[in-house]
Formats: structure tokens, sequence, C-alpha cells
């Protein structure tokens, strides 16, 4: 056994270790972060499979943005965790079953192809993953590029659309207005007869 | 005579001959508020007269210019497994004169229908909805009549001789109880169409035998085919062999019976008089009841090759023209008997083509039509006059208020009678003379029969005569007052009638009757041709007529013309001391022979009855309420059970997506891998 | 290789209809909130644009090639985008129509609801064209995206949210599962090109079972957003939960393009296993047609019902695949095209009749609809009957069509099968019109329809008629699409 082929051991099963913690965890901020130590050894493992970009990217954007962002919520949002942990024993039985056929049918299926599977060409000293990708990234795969895009920005109108609200009862200043404002709208005269002497 | 017989008919001529009449009834019908009852009629007039007009050159092109018979399809509408349904046309000679007299009597009774029909409002119900375009309604009806007429004699495959069949029972059934307000008018074309069915049945059946032993539906494929099958026979019972095309024949005649008044089908025609008088006029006197025996005609390649349905044509007609004519006698509607005596002459009819006279048949229909027609029309224009009195008893002595009714009256009376010289003279004699040379089964009796029956039709219809026109008014004051001559509408129409009924017998009986006017439009075999041993003695029609006075027929008629004067007009208290003493016969007849309370009490009831417990033992609870309502109630309640998988909660959802992927994986992929 | 500009010239109806989501978003900022139908308009505009710009795509084709594929790959244009791209337009554009009014009196006329559904057909576009699997993936999240924010458009309605929320995390279950497999697929074939695919599994499809494998969750992804049992348990509570114009939008034209991502994927790219997906497509079609026919009858939202009737047409799309011939798959497309249309009537007429303050959603809520619009009753009665496949509707000719290529496979009994489910889905379409037809109505309140938006009703019914006695034309293309 290679060195590389232990180091990958090590940190699957770590992985793995990390991702039933996830779900198992009691307190949500230990799942958060059990998903952070999920992310690093995938990480990890992509760095074994010379992907660098990818494996930077995944901590960049994914533990150092999003899995915050998640922080944050957990933190601020008051779980009830009993009621959530609620039927989690009633309804383990019938999942692990279920898990367990799903995973012994792809334990099947897939150890049949393990041993004939080729070993990737090594790459010549000079191979950067990160050009690589640039490579192809804007020319062949130019047009899912730029669907992603487009999914982004959907995802923009999305997210304002449902969060940004006006509430009717508000009570705020528009300067515009208040310098826009004329006489004729704030004062009216009004002629009032003169009492008559009593 | 100019012989081109490269000549041929135009396709588009005979279709506008079709659908002119259709065109017609489509926007009367349709468009009846739009129009108003001056554009109804005036457009369905226009339609039938464009129908008639084509209809003459066509005759023109047929008889004197020699053109060659058109028989050609129009339209497929399916094959199916090789046999085609088409609409199609096979004009000949045959063909042409039906379109002719079809043609002008629908014309005739249209023109007299804007007299007829002008106060119609009076008929109905004040809220009556059908009441309030009925005007518009009967032109778009006789209209679309006259299309289905035309569609059923310019046929050439039976499944098109099929639809007119049944189209102008429809309209048929549509105007019998046109005053649909009217009890007796719903029982009457109800009846109508029950009776009708009886023989469509049988007309259906021979279709179908025709299809299934001839693969064919087209007529000359079929004629072709028919020397061929004459001694084929099938079981329908087994161990008993039926000669194939008698049963053919019958089948056929049994439709024949239904639509052409025959006994004992003919019930539904003397109650069909509920209808207005120009359906009477049109549809059960002229037209749609002789299409029976225009099939006949037609078809005479199938009956020439069998001698039984030949018998049974000629005893079922000998037994209706005697029969129904005795019962003319004691009806008091004018109409009625008017009704009967057509009855009588369709029987008439009936012998003549039993007798292998085929010609004789179709001349007959053709004078009859006019005669019949006039008559009619005659009767509706007292009708009028009486304020829509159809008692007899009621009337006498009209001779000096309605002068031309009277006359053209007198003359369809004459006409009917076969008075020598006028058109149904030489119509009727040669259907007695063929009748006695025929030599099949039944013969004699059918000689017998329609001799008798010169002598009774002549009292009926100048029993009816006398009753109307001459006598002691026996009206009440008011209609007295108001008695006057019909509007010109009425007695043009019936003073064109009169004139074929008069003359057109003399000037076609030697072509028609003796010569070789239907050419191979009509098939006789040479051992039953009767017609062509009378046309060796026959020399001109003036010799015809005076033959006629010699014979027996002759002086039957004038007896019962005589006898009806002395009876109804010298000594009336005769009638009823007959009556008195005959009063078991006059029961019988004022039964009408108990057909009607038969059909009534076992087939009405019976079939009633039979319904009632069909329905409530196998419909009720059988079908609806074990197999219907129960496999309903089954599926609803399972339907609630199930519903109930749909929990709303997101985690069943998720785990159901992930039994789904389990139950694929596992059907598909595991027993993949081991094999 | 660099791709030429000229590369993306025939993707005009692409880049049009982004550009115009785009600059409708832009000046839907900057209108009042009086002038929000020039969103609408202009929405129009781009659909009819599109149209125009997608058969100038398919005509200077014609002569020259069957089909383009371009950008490396990724983008096909064809006989059957064109047709399908065609057919998605004019039902949305319809839709859109329908809806007008629907959001004008709910305050929801708003311009990103147009954007949003622009956005949605172009994702249908992107996934009708798709050429690999990354574009079909990129173009279903699109849609996807899109439509879930629509399904929470009205953010006070607790229960539209709620719809949202479960069609999302369902979606994304569903999405996982298709990522899984197409994994899969790209680990065992080494591309992502669906015809690369297709010639990998040509030469290796027998022994690879790893491809049978990734077709598994494949199948599964396809089948939820096609809405088959058992992945089918979002619809019912979308359908109902959503705003009527909403599910109008999502029960139509969508379904066009889940189709053409069946086709793309299933046939095109994996088409060399149908002996493995057949078995599973029959296990969807079975379910789908059993659970959308049965439990619709215990339905008395309409909604609901027609959620549940979906399920079951979805289930006979299913099976013109599943008999995995030409037949089939034009019987699947023509049923997939007339399906949405019919839908679109059905939702429509749910939308007109709906006005301020009321929702037409119960079946009680056709009562006597004869009595108050015979016009509107008799076009519903015409869309039940071509759902049940009553003669001569055009319901009547899809199922024929399908029922013809699954018996030309030799599947008889399933044929039998899903003749048995629709006759007792007859029951409840017809319940509808019974409703209509024979009972009183509860509600007397006249109802307000624009001119165009009855107009075009009155168009998709009569299509639903004229389409079943002609149908020659549109099945003359669908069998053209897939010869």
């Amino acid at each position: 056994m290679a060195f590389t082929d232990l180091v990958f051991y090590v940190f699957a099963a770590i992985s793995v270790f990390a991702g039933v913690r996830v779900i198992s965890s009691r307190n949500p901020v230990h799942s958060a972060l059990y998903l952070v130590l999920a992310f690093f050894t995938t990480s990890a493992l992509w760095l074994l499979l010379e992907a660098e970009f990818l494996a930077i990217t995944l901590v960049l954007v994914y533990v150092g943005a999003v899995m915050v962002l998640f922080l944050f919520v957990v933190m601020m949002l008051d779980i009830n965790l009993v009621s959530l942990r609620e039927g989690f024993a009633r309804y383990l039985p019938v999942g692990i079953a279920v898990g367990g056929i799903i995973v012994i049918e792809m334990i099947m299926v897939l150890s049949a192809r393990y041993g004939d599977m080729p070993k990737p060409a090594p790459h010549p000293a000079s191979y950067s993953n990160t050009e690589e990708l640039g490579g192809v990234l804007y020319t062949v795969y130019v047009y899912p590029f730029e669907i992603a895009a487009v999914i982004l920005l959907v995802a923009i109108v999305a997210a304002i659309t449902l969060t940004l609200r006006r509430r009717p009862g508000t009570k705020h200043q528009d300067p515009a207005k208040q310098v826009a404002v004329k006489r004729e709208d704030r004062v009216r005269l009004v002629k009032v007869p003169s009492e008559p002497r009593q | 005579m100019d012989m081109t017989p490269n000549m041929t008919l135009s396709e588009n001529v005979l279709l506008s001959i079709v659908l002119a009449p259709l065109a017609g009834a489509i926007v009367a019908g349709l468009f009846s508020k739009a129009i108003g009852r001056a554009g109804a009629h005036w457009v369905t007039i226009l339609g039938v007269l464009t129908s008639f007009l084509l209809s003459l050159t066509v005759f023109k092109a047929l008889v004197f210019d020699g053109a060659a018979k058109f028989d050609a399809t129009v339209y497929t509408w399916l094959v199916s497994e090789g046999v085609k349904f088409e609409v199609g046309f096979l004009v000949d000679k045959l063909t042409v004169l039906m379109m002719t007299v079809v043609t002008f009597v629908s014309l005739m009774v249209h023109i007299y229908t804007i007299g007829y029909m002008a106060d119609d409002e009076h008929n109905w119900d004040e809220k009556s909805l059908a009441g309030k375009n009925s005007y518009q309604r009967f032109f778009s009806y006789i209209s679309l009549f006259t299309f289905s007429m035309l569609m059923l004699v310019m046929a050439n495959n039976f499944m098109q001789l099929f639809f007119g069949w049944e189209a102008v029972g429809v309209v048929s059934y549509l105007l019998i109880g046109f005053w649909s307000t009217r009890e007796t008018a719903i029982y009457a074309n109800l009846k109508a169409f029950l009776v009708n069915r009886v023989g469509d049945f049988g007309f259906l059946l021979g279709i179908a035998a025709v299809l299934m032993s001839f693969n064919s539906l087209n007529y000359a494929e079929v004629f072709a085919a028919a020397p061929r099958m004459a001694d084929a026979t099938f079981q329908v019972f087994p161990g008993v062999d039926w000669s194939l095309l008698s049963v053919i024949g019958i089948l056929l005649f049994v439709g024949a019976m239904g639509k052409s008044a025959q006994m004992p089908l003919h019930v539904w025609l003397p109650d069909s008089m509920e209808g207005p008088t120009p359906i009477s006029a049109l549809i059960h006197a002229a037209t749609m009841v002789t299409a029976g025996i225009f099939m006949v005609a037609r078809m005479s390649p199938i009956y020439e090759l069998s001698e039984t349905a030949l018998s049974v044509v000629l005893v079922i007609g000998a037994l209706t023209a005697f029969f129904t004519g005795l019962l003319g006698l004691v009806q008091h509607d004018i109409k009625r008997v008017v009704a009967y005596s057509t009855l009588s002459q369709l029987g008439y009819m009936t012998v003549a083509l039993g007798a292998s006279a085929y010609s004789a048949a179709i001349f007959h229909l053709m004078t009859h039509a006019f005669f019949k027609a006039l008559l009619f029309l005659a009767a509706g224009s007292v009708i009028i006059a009486m304020h829509h009195e159809q008692d007899m008893r009621k009337m006498g002595g009209l001779k000096k208020y309605m002068p031309i009714t009277y006359w053209t009256s007198l003359l369809g009376s004459l006409a009917l009678i076969g008075f020598p010289g006028f058109s149904g003279f030489f119509s009727k004699d040669g259907i007695i003379e063929a009748v006695h040379h025929s030599h099949i089964a039944g013969s004699s009796l059918a000689y017998f029969s329609v001799t008798a029956g010169v002598f009774i039709t002549a009292l009926y219809s100048f029993r009816m005569f006398f009753l109307v026109f001459h006598g002691q008014e026996r009206m009440d004051e008011h209609t007295r007052h108001h008695l006057h001559e019909t509007p010109a509408v009425v007695t043009v129409p019936l003073m064109l009638l009169a004139i074929p009924s008069v003359i057109l017998g003399f000037f076609t009986v030697g072509p028609v009757l003796f010569g070789d006017y239907f050419g191979d439009a009509i098939y006789v075999a040479a051992a039953h041709d009767g017609l062509a041993v009378m046309g060796e003695h026959f020399h001109g029609a003036f010799g015809f007529i005076l033959h006629g006075m010699m014979g027996l027929p002759f002086w039957l008629a004038s007896a019962g013309v005589f006898t009806a004067w002395f009876i109804y007009m010298k000594r009336p208290d005769i009638a009823d001391v007959f009556q008195d003493k005959l009063s078991v016969v006059h029961r019988i007849l004022e039964n009408k022979y108990g057909f009607d309370d038969f059909n009534q009490k076992v087939f009405g009831d019976g079939s009633r009855g039979l319904g009632g417990l069909l329905w409530q033992v196998g419909d009720v609870k059988v079908i609806d309420g074990a197999a219907v309502n129960g496999s309903a109630r089954l599926v609803g309640w399972f339907s609630t059970v199930v519903r109930h998988i749909q929990t709303g909660y997101l985690y069943h959802y998720a785990f159901a997506m992930i039994i789904g992927l389990l139950v694929l994986l596992s059907w598909v992929v595991v027993p993949g891998f081991v094999r | 290789m660099t791709p030429d500009v000229a590369e993306f010239a025939p993707l005009a109806a692409e880049i049009f209809v982004l550009a115009m989501a785009c600059f409708i978003l832009v000046l839907d900022a900057y209108l009042p909130d009086t002038r929000r139908l020039i969103a609408f308009r202009l929405t129009q505009v781009t659909l009819l644009g599109a149209a125009v710009l997608t058969w100038m795509q398919y005509d200077t084709m014609i002569g020259t090639t069957d089909r383009m594929v371009l950008l490396g790959g990724t983008y096909v244009a064809d006989t059957l985008s064109m047709v399908l791209k065609l057919a998605v337009y004019a039902v949305s554009a319809g839709v859109f129509l329908y809806s007008r009014d629907y959001l004008r009196d709910r305050g929801i006329l708003k311009g990103e609801y147009f954007v949003l559904g622009l956005f949605g057909v172009l994702g249908m576009m992107v996934m009708i064209s798709a050429h690999n699997m990354l574009s079909v993936y990129l173009g279903l999240e699109l849609l996807s995206l899109s439509m879930y924010t629509m399904v929470a458009f009205q953010r006070q309605n607790g229960v539209a949210s709620e719809a949202a929320m479960k069609y999302f995390v369902l979606g994304a279950i569903a999405s996982g599962m298709l990522l899984y497999g197409i994994s899969m697929i790209y680990g065992a074939s080494g591309s992502l090109d669906l015809a690369a695919i297709g010639r990998y599994v040509a030469e290796h499809g027998a022994e690879d079972r790893i491809l049978a494998f990734g077709v598994v969750f494949i199948v599964a992804g396809l089948a939820f957003k096609l809405g088959n049992a058992p992945f089918h348990m979002w619809v019912p509570d979308i359908y109902n939960g959503a705003p009527t114009s909403v599910t109008l939008f999502i029960g139509a034209a969508p379904k066009i393009a889940a189709f053409a991502m069946v086709m793309r994927v299933l046939v095109e790219g994996l088409g060399g296993l149908h002996a493995d997906w057949t078995p599973m497509l029959i296990i969807l079609a079975v379910g789908s047609l059993a659970v959308g026919n049965v439990i619709a009858i215990a339905q008395t939202n309409i909604k609901r019902m027609l959620a549940y009737s979906t399920i079951s047409h979805m289930g006979f799309v299913v099976l013109g695949i599943l008999a995995a011939n030409k037949v089939g798959y034009s019987g699947a497309m023509f049923y997939a095209i007339t399906y949405a249309l019919t839908s679109a009537g059905g939702f429509g007429l749910l939308v007109l009749l709906s006005r301020a303050g009321f929702e037409a959603e119960k079946l009680d809520d056709l009562k006597g609809l004869n009595d108050r619009n015979p016009w509107l009753a008799f076009l519903m009665l015409l869309l039940m009957f071509s759902m049940a496949g009553v003669p001569p509707t055009v319901g009547f000719y899809a199922k024929l069509s399908v029922l013809q290529a699954v018996v030309s496979a030799d599947m008889v009994w399933l044929a039998a099968v899903a003749v048995f489910f629709s006759i007792i889905g007859a029951f409840y379409y017809i319940r509808v019109v019974k409703v209509m037809y024979f009972d009183k109505p509860e509600d007397e309140a006249p109802i307000f329809a624009g001119f165009d938006a009855k107009a075009v009703l009155s168009v998709n019914g009569l299509a639903v008629l004229a389409l079943g006695v002609y149908p020659s034309g549109l099945m003359a293309w669908c069998a053209k699409a897939l010869g």
C-alpha cells in the first residue's frame, strides 16, 4: 500500500465519520461543525486527485462563506431540538433497513467494476489543474457556464422577490419628495366669512 | 330521335339536383328567424324548382337524346375489408322517371303549402316555442324530404339506398308529428316510426344478406353476380335449406311492406293523416310510400330469380289491395278515405310487381302520384274552406261554393277509379291484364282481388265525392257563411296536377307499358313476361281504351259509381239499413280488422311488460346495483383509503422517493446483475 | 477549440429571451405600479420574437442538415427542438394571458413574475436543446428555480409558502439523484456529451452494470420532474398550494420540457440501455396510472383533482416512451404537447372563473356553470372529454397512438391496464361535466374575463377538438421530429 493510499483511507474514514455525525449529533452547531470537517477532508481527497483548484474553492466558498452564514442562522434561531428529534427512534429501523439495502446493492454493482478500472496517466510536472479548468470553462463549456450565470441571476431575483417587502405602515422620510414639495401642496387658503358682530 | 350514345350526364348536374333542396332546407331550417316566412318559402321553392328543371333536362337527355345511363361513385366514404361504402348515382330511365315525379309533386306541394300553412299559428298554443317558426320549419322539412327521397331513388348502392330510406322515415316522423302539441299527432308519428322499424329491420337484414353473400353493396356488381347465386342456399336453422335469393328478396320486401304500407304493416298510414295535408299528399300518397315499389322494381334482377319471393309479393299486394279498399267504405274523415284508397292502390302496384309487371307498377306509381296528390290537395282545399273540419258528415253541397276544387276532384276521382281515357285507367287496366297473364302461385287470388277492387274503389271514391260536394249542406251556419273557393296558391297546383291526371296515361302508355322505355333498367325473365304477351295485342292508346270499354273492370267501376250514387244520393236511408243488417261486418271494418288492437295489446303492452321486467331486475338490480354502482363504490372506497398516503409531511414524501428509488434499484439492477 | 462568435448565431432565440428578460427586469424597476402591464406585453412580444427566431433557425437548416450540434456538443438544434420550443412558446403565451387579470386582482401583477416566467421558458429551451448532461441539468435547474420562486410569489399566502418549501426540498433531492446518476454515467463512459455516451453505451452497455446503476438514479430524477409515482408526492400539494396562475404555468409547458429531457437523456444518450429502463418505466407508468386515476376520484378540490390527473397523464407519456420505438416516441410527443394544451385550457378556465377575493378551486364552484356561461361550460366540457379520452377530442387520439405503440411493442397487458385505469379516470372528468350541466349554481356572480383571454381560451378549447378531428398535421411533425 502506497503512502497516498494510506492518506486516502484516513481522510475518507474521517469524512464518512463526519457525515454520520452531521445527522446524529444532538446539537445543530455541532452538526454544522462536523459538516465543515467533512468539507475539509473532502477537499483533501481532491488534492490527492491533483484537483487543487476545486479543493481550494471548496474550502473558500463552502467553509469560508456558506457554512459561516449557516452557523449564524443556526445560532440565531431558537430550534426546539426535542420536537425535531421526535420520531427519530421510530423511523430509525426503517431508515437503517432501507439505507442498508441500498448500500448493499451499490456495493454489489460498483465492486464488479473496481478491479478493471484503468489508472489515469500521470500528469507532467508542468500540469496545472487551474489552467486546465480555465482552458475548457470558456471554450468547450461556455454554454453551460453562461447558463450557470443565468441561474445565479435568477437566484438573486428570487431572493429579492421573496424577501424584499415594503411595509405600508413604516415611517420614513423621502428627501426628494420633501425638496420637491410646492406651496399648493401644503397650504390651503380658506375663505371664512367674517362673523357678524353680535 | 337523335341518337348520340356518347353523350353523358354531368355529375355536377346530378349533384345539384340532390343538393339544391338540401341547401334550401338548411337555410330555411337554421336561419328561419333571419329570412322570415317569405324568405323560407322562396328559398325552398327555388331549391325544388332547380331540382325539377334539372331533372327535366336529365329526362330529356336520357329519353330523347339517348344519353347513356349514369352509374358512378361520387364520394367514397370508407373502405372496410374491400367493401366500399360510397355515395354514388345510378341514373337511368327508371330513376329519372322517379326524379321527375318526385320533384314535380314536391314543387306543387311547396306552392300549395304557402296557402295551407298561411294561418298555421292558430294551430299552436300561444306559449309554445315550437309554434314560433313553424312555418319556416315546415318548409325546411319538406325540402329535406325531397333531398332524402332523391338520394333514395338516385342511389347506386345499398348503403345510400338505406340512407335515403331512413332519412325519408325520419322526415316523415317529424312531419306526422308536426303539430307536436296534439297528443294524437304524437301517437301517430310514434306508431309510424315503430311500424317502420319492423319493416326496416327486415330491410337491414336483407342488405346484410346481400353484403354477406355478394361482398359488395353496389347495385351493378350485385346484379351481375345474382344469376350465379340463383341456386345458392343457406341455412338459418340447421337442416333447413333456404334459397338465398328468396330470402334476400323477401327480407327486402319486408322493408318495402313497412314503407309502402302493405298488410300487415299498413297500420301506420291512416294514422299518419294527423300530419298537415300537404304532407299527406307529398309523402303519404305520391312519393315516400312508393319507395318500396320503386325498390322492388330496381331489384328486379334479384326478384326475377326467385318465384317464391314474387309469390309472396303478389299475395301480400292482393290482400292489401282488396281489404284496405273495403275499409275506405266506412271512414268519415275525408283524409282517411283518401288514405285507405292510397293503401289499396299501393296494393295494386305491389300486385303488379309480384306479377313481374314492373313497368306496370311504375306506370301506376307515376299516374297515381299525380291523381292521388291531386285528391289529397283537393281534400286539403276542402279542409281549408271548412276551417279544418275533416268529418264528411258535416259537409255536403260544396259544389257551388268551390267550383275549381269540385271539378279537379271529379277528374282525380275518375282517374282513380280508372275511367277509360284517364291516366289511372291505363295503368290499372295494365295491372289487371298483367295479373291475368301471370301464372305464378297466388295469381288467381290476385286477379280476383284486383278485379273486385275496381268496384270497391269506385264505390268509396264516389261515396266521398257525393258526400262532400253534393246533397244537403250539413255544416253549421258560421262555416257556411264563410265558405268560398280557396286562394290561387291552392287552386293552381290542383289544376296543374289535374292535367297529368287526365292525359298523362294516354301519351305514355305505349312506350312505358309496352314499349322499351325502361330498356335494361328493369329486367324481366322471359317466362314471367306477361306484358310482352299483352304488347302483341296492343295497337295504340285508342285501341286500348276501346278494349277497356268492353272489359269487366269498366262495368265494375260503373257499377261502383252507380251504387254510390244510389246509396248516398238517391236513398240515404239504405246506408243505415246496411249498417244495421251487416252490423258484424261493419264492426269488423270499423275496427280495421283488429290490427290496431292486436298490435296495441300484444306488441305494445307485451314489450312494455318485458321492458319493465328487464329494467327492474336486469338493469336496476344486476347491472346498476351490482356491476356499476358496486364497482364504483369499491373504487371510491379504495380511493378514500389510498389518499391518506398523501399526508402532507415533507419527510414522508422524501421517504416515498427513497422507497421508489429502492424499488427501481432492486427491480432492475440486481436481477440484471445476477443475470 | 475556441468557439467562434458565429457559432452563437443559431442561438438567437435563447439570447433574445435572455436579453429581453434582463431588459424587462431593469425596465420594470423604473415603472410605476399602474403600468405593470408593460411587462406583460413585452413578455408576449418576447415569446413571439422567440418563435420567429426559432423558426428562422430551423428554416436555415432545411435542406442542408437534419441537426446542428454546436458549442462543443452542448447544444443541438433539430426538428424535435423546433416543434417542442414552438409548443412551449404558444402554451406559455396563452398561460400568461390567462393569468393577467388573476394576478392584477391579487396585487401580484409584478414585473418579476414575468421575468421569472421568461427565465423558466429559457430553462425549458435549454432543456429541449440540450446535448450534454450539463446542459440538461442546468436547464432543469434554471426552470426549477424559477418555478420554486413563482410558487412562493404570494408571500402572505401560507399554503403557497409551504408548497414552495416542499417543492424546493423535494426538487433538491431529485436533483441530487439526477446528478448522482449523471456522475455514475460520467464515471463509466468518461464523457458528458450525449453522443459520446450513446457511443459508449452501444459498445459496452450490455456488460457495464454501472451504467444501469446510473440509469436508475437518472430515471428517478426524471420521474420526479414528470411527476410519476412514486415520485409524485409533490404534485398535488404544489398544484393545490400555488396560486392558480402558477399552477397553470407549472402544469402546462414544463411537461413538454420534461418530455424533451427524457427523450434527450434516455433515448439519445442511453437508448442502448432501453432493456434496463423499460422495466423501470413500466413501474412508473403503472404506478402513475393507478395512483393518479384512483386517488383523483376522492378529491373535492378541482386543482388537486387535476394534479392527480396530471400524474396519470404523465403515466401515459411514459407508456409511449417505454415502447422504445418510433411510434411510441412520436405518440408520447403528441401526448405531451396536446396534454400541455389541454391542461393550459383547464387551469386557464379556473383562473378566469376566479376573481378578487375568490378562488375557483372547489368542484362545487363549477356547479351550474352552464347556466352562468354556457360557452365556458362547453369549452370545459371539451377539455374534460379530451382528458378522459372521449372521441373526437384530441385526448382520444393521443391515448390511441400511445396504446398502439405499446401494443406494437408486444405489451398488450400493459395497454389493457392503461385502458382499465383510463375508464376509472373517466369518472371524475365526467363528474365535472355533470356538475357543470346538471347541478344548480350556488354562485350567481357574473364572470368577468377579458375578451382576449376568452378568445384565446376559445381557440384553446376548439383546438382540442380540431386536433382530435385532424390530428395528422401535428402527428406528422411529431413523426418527423423523431424520424
